[in-house]
């Protein structure tokens, strides 16, 4: 067989085995975040008992998951249930192979890689929504329907917005879409509503505060989660913190310069020295955002299901289509 | 070492008690417990009870029309303020209608007031508002007193008065941050707490306990205000405000926190009265009515404060009406501390009471509204009759009338808007 190939897939399976592993770690420090920064917040200590200032704790929380008795509901679907979490974990991680961590450290640079994006993390919500109606219950149920109908409306603004980036960068590429950003400008310069439309509907794609309507902890229990316990519902819990970090990142990416430093002269380093140094800015620009949603958990109440949907289809429909229009217009007589 | 014959095995109780349930229900025609074999049933069987309706209300919430479906929220569930049951109809996220069962929480308390001596009957009225206990203990002593004809000296009023006004600031500081959290913020109702964590350091620093405090006695209270008491009542005075305007400014100006109250449940003050609603949920109609000022019990006739207010009527109302008590408390609190007299805490009552034969009935303005306790005498050391009108189990009644058209999502913020407290409401 061809070598090249053969080094091909070679390729492919290490950067993908990686990014899977890199999945658990980046859920556990997320989820260490959470705990300790909202703790914080609420003028708690927080955990602070396993390990030093407690930064063990999530790690625990993790085994404690997987040594948790794996329960399945007497009337529930086995296959669909058992399937479900998988297929939401499935979906957080492939996503995380166009994510473009440093120059030349992408699983796989597509040509169309936010194409690939958006139309892998829709399927997140088809787990969602098995698992609600997998579970014959009502909480379930009501929590998995919600998720679809949030998600889907939300998937319209967050892809509209960004085609004003796309239209402005003239191309599908994070890659290229960063490299335009270095030698132009960032993105939410050019961008501003774009950028704000986007983080809106990124929060309500990975169901987090303001709009955590799927989990709902004081209506629905825990949505479609709440008959899942073990490593199964251990499962969902880390895809949506894996979630939050790839919208973090492909944020970052998209509006924010990606692994490019915030001022020009060394925006930008060659060889290895510059993937630990793209490395280093994106996961420390990306962790920002992630403070962000953390923060908004920390200080806002949840919208109602009806408001979240309202704002989707009259608010943010509208603003995202005439942004593009305005970003088209501007590209067209400005030649740009 | 006796040797057990195998023969003569142990049955298992609860193998028992199916059997015997199932032997009844046969009886009564109706179908075994234990159905053989788990078949799957459509959302639109599940929830429904295995026997026929009892009454009317009962056919009428059970009968299901097209596309809807019952959801049983609680007793277990996150955010019903304890164990109450709501049996909520809903079409899609709809609810059609909704009926709270009540009773997980029954401890029988009127029943156990009634087997005490008149002073064991402060220490079972304890727990039934567990978030503001003083206040349960202060309506059966104002009846006992009636009843058996003293009055409190008045230092001892003023101390009560004091450690019920600190228990409302607490109580209704923490309807902000459960009003909060049944929406989701998980933030003020953790600067809540840290409110009522030093108000109960203070009343335990008054009374001993830490919850149930048991501290009013007939003819008086248990204790007087002690050194650790006072220090700590100042350095709570200095920072309560703070603590109060720190999670105001966390929820009063939230545009979320607005768009899902205003406007929501809205209950009409004709409506309120006419379901005999009391307290905030009733002033926050419009109707000015606390029992503090119509009927003055107490020192409440010495202090200077006026019945407050609000327009609207709805959750936002509510909980506007909720801070503006707080604040009004928190001056009642600096008016006590002003013309606090000197003297003893408690009249001379022998160790067990007997009152003539007779009858008393007071009431006081709770948190939660007009809590009042009706006792009869026979003249024994214990009463004949104790009966306790509980706010919350009153303002319960509303939620039928709120909810529908509602939101799934809008019940727990409803709710906790009325802010029952489950403990008063089954006693």
């Amino acid at each position: 067989m061809d070598f090249e190939l053969i080094l091909g897939i070679g390729r492919f399976l290490l950067a993908t085995t990686l990014l899977l592993l890199l999945t658990v770690p980046t859920a556990f420090v997320i989820i260490q975040m959470e705990m300790k920064i909202i703790a914080q917040m609420n003028l708690r200590f927080g955990p602070n008992r396993v390990g030093p200032r407690g930064i063990f704790q999530s790690t625990i929380h993790g085994f404690k998951v997987l040594a948790k008795e794996d329960t399945i509901p007497d009337q529930a679907d086995r296959g669909t249930f058992t399937l479900a979490p998988w297929m939401v974990y499935m979906a957080a991680a492939m996503s995380m192979l166009v994510i473009p961590f440093a120059p030349g450290a992408v699983a796989a640079n597509f040509n169309i890689g936010i194409v690939y994006f958006f139309a892998v993390l829709g399927l997140s919500v088809v787990g969602l929504l098995v698992a609600g109606w997998a579970s014959y219950n009502k909480y379930s149920l009501l929590g998995g329907l919600r998720s679809a109908a949030q998600m889907v409306s939300y998937e319209i603004p967050l892809t509209l917005s960004i085609v004003g980036a796309v239209v402005l960068a003239g191309t599908l590429n994070f890659s290229e879409l960063i490299a335009w950003q270095r030698e132009n400008v960032w993105l939410f310069i050019a961008q501003p509503v774009g950028v704000g439309i986007f983080y809106i509907s990124s929060l309500a794609e990975v169901n987090r505060t303001p709009f955590d309507m799927v989990e709902a902890d004081s209506e629905l229990v825990a949505g479609p989660f709440t008959e899942y316990s073990g490593m199964r519902f251990g499962f969902f819990f880390f895809a949506e913190y894996v979630a939050l970090f790839i919208m973090s990142g492909i944020l970052v990416s998209l509006f924010f310069g990606g692994w490019l430093a915030p001022w020009p002269f060394p925006a930008q380093l060659d060889g290895f020295g510059g993937t630990l140094y793209g490395i280093f800015w994106f996961f420390l620009k990306t962790y920002i955002f992630v403070f962000i949603a953390v923060w908004l958990r920390a200080t806002l109440p949840r919208v109602r299901v009806d408001q979240l949907m309202g704002m989707a289809w009259k608010v943010l429909l509208p603003l995202a289509l005439v942004n593009l229009f305005i970003t088209a217009i501007v590209v067209v007589v400005l030649d740009l | 070492m006796t040797k057990i014959d195998p023969e003569t095995r142990i049955p298992d109780p609860i193998e028992l008690d199916r059997i015997e349930e199932d032997r009844l229900r046969a009886v009564a025609g109706l179908a075994p417990v234990r159905a053989e074999g788990g078949e799957y049933a459509g959302f639109d069987q599940v929830g429904l009870p295995d026997r026929p309706p009892q009454t009317d209300r009962e056919r009428e919430i059970y009968t299901l029309g097209e596309g809807e479906m019952l959801v049983n929220m609680g007793p277990q569930h996150p955010s019903t303020h304890g164990v109450m049951r709501l049996v909520v109809k809903v079409r899609g996220e709809i609810i059609v209608d909704i009926d709270p069962v009540l009773g997980y929480l029954h401890r029988g308390i009127e029943k156990l007031c009634e087997n005490a001596t008149y002073t064991t009957v402060l220490t079972y009225v304890d727990p039934m508002d567990y978030l503001a206990t003083m206040n349960n203990e202060h309506a059966p002593a104002i009846a006992f007193e009636k009843l058996y004809g003293i009055q409190p000296p008045k230092r001892a009023e003023y101390i009560r008065a004091l450690v019920v006004e600190l228990e409302r600031v607490s109580s209704h500081g923490l309807m902000m941050g459960f009003l909060a959290l049944d929406m989701g913020g998980i933030t003020p109702i953790l600067y809540a707490f840290i409110n009522r964590d030093e108000i109960v350091d203070l009343l335990s620093a008054i009374s001993g306990q830490r919850m149930l405090f048991n501290f009013f006695r007939v003819g008086g209270v248990n204790f007087d205000t002690n050194d650790e008491f006072l220090s700590r009542l100042g350095t709570w005075r200095g920072r309560v405000l703070k603590n109060i305007e720190m999670n105001e400014r966390l929820i009063t100006d939230n545009e979320i926190f607005r768009s899902r109250t205003i406007d929501m449940g809205t209950l009409t003050g004709r409506d309120a009265i006419s379901l005999g609603v009391t307290g905030p949920n009733l002033r926050a109609s419009g109707v000015p009515f606390d029992v503090r000022k119509a009927q003055p019990y107490s020192i409440y006739n010495e202090l200077e404060f006026d019945v407050i207010t609000q327009t609207g009527g709805d959750s936002y109302a509510r909980y506007l009406q909720r801070i503006a008590e707080i604040k009004q408390s928190i001056h009642l609190i600096d008016q006590i501390i002003d013309k606090m007299p000197h003297g003893p805490v408690q009249a001379q009552v022998p160790g067990i009471i007997r009152p003539k034969p007779g009858r008393a009935y007071a009431a006081i303005e709770s948190p939660r509204g007009l809590y009042s306790v009706y006792a009869i005498s026979d003249g024994g050391p214990n009463p004949y009759r104790f009966r306790m009108r509980d706010p919350s189990f009153i303002s319960l009644q509303a939620m039928p009338k709120l909810m529908p058209g509602r939101l799934v999502a809008d019940t727990m913020a409803i709710m906790a808007s009325l802010d029952p407290v489950m403990g008063g409401v089954d006693k």
